[in-house]
């Protein structure tokens, strides 16, 4: 990769410029962050023409390193206020790589007064900013089908869907699937949804026609680390194969998906439960990753050929981990919504007391089409709940409040895709779960520790992804778990942290840590594919630091102080069953995690 | 001795047919730590990655167990 290409939304123009020696190992994370830290003024308006919406394919994107095909999407956060990168698969990462592109950026936007909307499409050495009012206004499983008509050469999409386009701060950067069935690849976080309809940009198109595979520099190297690699990630019994030598289930993100958590996190007591009241909900098992499985099983049984269910499903071209899944309806086995992850099935499901798994991946499904971020929506649903508006478990009308943000004259609509924050002060609600803005996922800091400081501390607002420290706290490492009710969690947070900044950067996904941490064959193979790639060394903790310098820079400069750095207050008061604790990190713990940045 | 037991994802396989997910099955131990209980039911301790008993998790598979004990097993399990 060696380009970068310019995009300028004021004058409608485009050049492409060679990559400067100082972003030359950088890109994904490391790339966005980077541009957004050097280019954009942190005190900027997020939807105005100052902010720049920033695409970079993950460093290995289009190789053939297994689970390599990860993009990221940055621009200063309409939610948090900050920076932020949203990380997916789709096509889009593999695409923009077989065309030799570092990243994109996106600056300046049309005048307010414009009602034009617009569309991006890339192609080798080309470039074309198209005027595609058609395309708003619309759904997103009607869009992607309408651009890959437009466009038969079969190319990634991402963009932003009515909720972008009316600059809610809950919309999501969405992406197609690989079979172009389903606009649920989502870079969800931090509403960049918004930042693309700030600049009246519904689609990016990347069409690899004419483009070649991205070639190691060291290519021995690289050959035989991914060779490592692969082997590592098929024999774990995280990230593994499907079946083991007797046909029998075996690797668990192939078989269940992500949403394997939701049992565990439930018989933890972790399991945030109507709007983080317990930590146990009755129905946990109902709408878990081994439900879904039995599901599609069953109406594969049931319909043969025309069941459209699957797990072992890939969110892009080259994962051998494969954690996705088409949900079917249990009554046709046609396809309702691709993929339910846990954090949304918790989000729309646990979150709010709603125990049925249809409902929940219809909420999904409604989330995908209009270009909102799940987490996020199920989130600010539960304020309506906590509110009294409607009852927790109630999933009707949990739904019917949903469909409101289809209405553009709909308050209530508005207010459910504006984020957690939004709905919950218009509510009146007090216990409203974010740090910085953003909502809280699916673990609940009381119980375990680590996870609760990265919440606290990392520069995007509450995000597990951030630093993963379940990881390390519940599923354990090379078989040992740390104590999640400890408080010294500052190292551990910070290493996650740093780690993963790597992770996000190599176009990896983040799920391969399970292998990495805990085989040293994986990990030594992880490193050669990237070493081998950049014909260089490059050390994990110094490179993931350097990220997050930039970040913590950049959100310093936005005006955040240590006092964002904490969570909102009822986890401290509110003891939490069934193990009744609270967030007992001291603030001294908290801001030992960036003590020197 | 009687324990109740629940087994999650690719455990599932070893759980009574009629065991409904998420719900404990009985079972007349016969030995005393949990090690001996992953051994009767049928898989290894390498498989049985992550184990609860009474609602905490513990790594010490050597742990002895007592009449009506919770055990609740999983294999690696992760996501996000
Ligand atoms: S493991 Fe899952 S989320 Fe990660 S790249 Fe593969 S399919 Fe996508």
């Amino acid at each position: 990769m060696s380009k970068i290409l310019r995009i300028n939304m004021s004058d409608l123009g485009h050049k492409w410029e060679t990559l400067p020696k100082k972003y030359e190992t950088l890109a994904g994370r490391a790339f966005t962050s980077a541009v957004i830290h050097n280019e954009v003024d942190p005190t900027c308006h997020p939807l105005r023409e100052k902010n720049k919406f920033i695409i970079s394919p993950g460093l290995l994107a289009g190789t053939m390193a297994p689970s390599s095909g990860r993009l990221s999407v940055g621009g200063k956060s309409p939610l948090t206020g900050g920076i932020k990168e949203a990380n997916a698969g789709g096509l889009t990462a593999t695409r923009l790589g077989y065309l030799g592109l570092q990243g994109v950026i996106i600056e300046g936007a049309p005048p307010v007064e414009t009602k034009d909307w617009y569309s991006i499409y890339i192609g080798k050495d080309k470039c074309e900013v198209k005027k595609t009012s058609d395309y708003a206004g619309i759904g997103l499983y009607e869009l992607i089908g309408k651009i890959w008509k437009d466009y038969p050469s079969k190319p990634g999409i991402i963009g932003c869907g009515i909720a972008g386009q009316r600059l809610h701060k809950g919309a999501g950067v969405f992406g197609n699937n690989v079979e172009n069935t389903d606009p649920g690849r989502y870079a969800g976080r931090g509403g960049l949804g918004a930042v693309l309809g700030s600049k009246r940009i519904i689609a990016i198109i990347s069409d690899a026609s004419d483009g070649s595979r991205p070639e190691a520099k060291d290519k021995d190297r690289f050959e035989k680390g991914r060779k490592a690699f692969k082997k590592a990630l098929d024999n774990h019994a995280l990230t593994g194969r499907l079946n083991n030598e007797k046909g029998e289930p075996y690797g668990a993100l192939k078989n269940y998906g992500t949403n394997v958590l939701q049992n565990i996190l439930n018989e933890a007591g972790a399991l945030p439960t109507r709007g983080f009241r317990t930590g146990r909900f009755e129905d946990a098992a109902k709408i878990s990753g081994e439900a879904v499985h039995d599901l599609i099983d069953k109406t594969r049984k049931r319909f043969g050929d025309k069941a459209e269910g699957k797990y072992g499903h890939a969110c892009h071209p080259g994962c051998v981990i494969a954690c996705s899944n088409v949900v079917p309806y249990e009554k046709t086995g046609k396809a309702q919504v691709s993929p339910l992850e846990y954090e949304t099935a918790w989000a729309f499901g646990t979150n709010l007391g709603i125990g049925v798994l249809h409902d929940v991946a219809e909420m999904n499904r409604i989330c995908n089409d209009l270009g909102l971020d799940t987490i996020e929506a199920g989130n600010a649903i539960a304020m309506f709940m906590e509110s009294g508006l409607i009852d927790f478990g109630d999933g009707p009308a949990a739904i019917e409040l949903l469909m409101k943000g289809y209405h553009p004259e709909s308050a209530k609509g508005a207010l459910v895709c504006s984020g957690a924050l939004t709905a919950g002060e218009t509510l009146g609600v007090s216990r409203i779960p974010v740090v910085k803005g953003q909502a809280l996922p699916a673990y609940d800091p009381r119980p375990i520790r680590g996870i609760g400081v990265t919440y606290a501390t990392t520069t995007m607002g509450a995000d597990h992804t951030a630093g993963y420290t379940i990881a390390a706290e519940i599923v354990g490492i090379k078989g040992t778990v740390t104590d999640p009710k400890a408080i010294d969690k500052a190292e551990l947070s910070r290493t996650f942290q740093a780690t993963t900044a790597y992770i996000d950067s190599t176009g990896y996904c983040l799920f391969i840590a399970f292998c990495v941490l805990d085989d040293d064959s994986g990990f030594g193979g992880m490193l050669d594919t990237v070493n081998g790639f950049l014909g260089k060394d490059i050390d994990v903790g110094e490179y993931g630091m350097a990220i997050l310098k930039n970040e913590r820079a950049f959100n310093k400069g936005a005006g955040f102080t240590a006092k964002d750095d904490r969570l909102p207050e009822f986890f401290y008061t509110e003891p939490f069953p069934p193990h009744n604790v609270v967030f007992e990190v001291s603030d001294e713990e908290l801001d030992a995690v960036y003590k020197d940045m | 001795m009687k324990v109740f037991v629940k087994l999650y994802a690719t455990l599932r396989k070893l759980a009574p047919p009629d065991n409904e997910l998420g719900e404990f099955f009985e079972v007349e131990f016969n030995g005393a730590t949990i090690s001996d209980l992953i051994e009767q039911l049928g898989f290894t301790q390498e498989q049985a990655r992550i184990v609860f008993v009474n609602d905490n998790q513990t790594s010490d598979l050597l742990s002895a167990l007592r009449n009506g004990d919770r055990v609740v097993m999983f294999p690696p399990v992760g996501g996000g």
